[in-house]
């Protein structure tokens, strides 16, 4: 009778294991990290497909921009009818370590790239001159692909959601 | 007719002066005082018969400006045998003067560090990360603005862009890049 219970016990106790490490990797294939570089940013702002595009530059190690993200996955969640995208200008060697990580924790919804640029200057100035590199960052591209809104700073979900509302009017 | 033209030409030149004025002094910047984490006052006037002057907008908390203590550490030791200045400045509202003291102690920051309360400081600078470099001359106009170098990751720099302003102005040329970018973490401001 004993080794029956310790037979079920080793058995449960595989199966247990078993799915768990089944489990793991599905997560994480889930959540795909790709590098964005110049050419790439610039198909994605100017291939619209009729949808406006919130873009949020941001970093796992930036307190403000871990601080808004929430807002950030609400709206995408409310406004299926314009395209979130996040660029965290971590290291691509981090993709694994912190950015996925981050994401999974916050429930992310929408896609996020890694600075893919050659230098951080070169990003920075491929989304404003105007721009020093403050973070986080958030670019609203109208319908068309101009740019509409610079958000420098955090910024609150009321904030956010007008400054959508503004460019989807557009 | 002739007098017309003489005024006209008096108007132009006091005119035309008034603007290099104007556009010399917005390259500038005015004189200061801050304390430093001693409580001692600073004036950047302490400085203006250095060479240049290097002002460092620096942060306890930021992983970036963290990530060159080392490196601003090591080019203060180079520089200031050259008779190039360094000041440190901490804007950060939650960051106060006892860990900044204990901060700089830790990572062997021997340049001045001054407390700018509310911000005043980094506003007429302008600044708005850490870490975000000045380099000044002795009337206090900007010669250099921007990153210290082009990697947050030391082992990939490719352009020493501070190191590289300085020894120009160490020899008397002009700085060839003025400006440069780099991502760094907000400089928190009292709202």
């Amino acid at each position: 009778m004993k080794k029956f219970f310790l037979a079920i016990f080793i058995l449960t106790l595989f199966f247990n294991t078993a799915s768990f490490a089944d489990e793991k990797p599905k997560q994480g294939s889930k959540i795909i990290v790709e590098k964005i570089d110049k050419e790439k940013l610039d198909k994605l702002i100017k291939e619209r497909k009729g949808k406006p595009l919130f873009l949020n530059l941001w970093a796992t190690w930036c307190v403000p921009c871990r601080e808004e993200f929430p807002s950030i996955n609400k709206l995408a969640d409310e406004n299926k009818d314009v395209d979130f995208i996040g660029i965290s200008v971590d290291f691509p060697e981090e993709v694994d370590s912190k950015i996925i990580p981050f994401l999974k924790t916050q429930k992310a919804n929408f896609t996020s790239y890694v600075n893919g640029f050659e230098g951080d200057e070169a990003l920075i100035n491929a989304l404003d001159k105007n721009w020093n590199g403050a973070l986080p960052a958030t670019f609203i591209f109208d319908k068309s692909g101009k740019k509409i809104v610079f958000l420098e700073g955090k910024r609150s979900y009321d904030e956010f959601k007008k400054e959508i509302e503004k460019v989807k009017k557009k | 007719m002739n007098r017309k033209k003489i005024f006209l030409g008096i108007f132009l030149l006091i005119f035309s002066s008034i603007n290099i004025l104007a556009s010399s002094s917005s390259n500038g910047v005015e004189n200061f005082k801050l304390k430093d984490y001693n409580g001692k006052e600073v004036e950047l006037s302490d400085f203006k018969d250095s060479k240049a002057i290097v002002i460092m907008f620096i942060a306890t908390q930021c992983p970036v400006s963290n990530a060159y203590n080392e490196r601003m550490a090591e080019v203060y030791n180079d520089y200031k045998k050259k008779g190039i200045a360094f000041i440190g400045i901490n804007s950060n509202k939650q960051e106060g003067v006892d860990e900044i003291k204990e901060h700089a102690q830790k990572n062997n920051l021997g340049f001045t560090i001054l407390k700018d309360e509310k911000n005043i400081i980094a506003d007429k600078f302008s600044a708005t990360v850490t870490p975000e470099v000045y380099v000044l001359n002795g009337n206090f106009e900007i010669l250099y603005h921007g990153r210290i170098d082009d990697s947050r990751n030391a082992g990939d720099i490719k352009s020493q862009d501070l190191r590289k302003a300085l020894d120009e102005i160490l020899s008397g040329k002009r700085v060839s890049n003025t400006k440069t970018k780099a991502f760094g973490c907000t400089i928190k401001r009292v709202s």
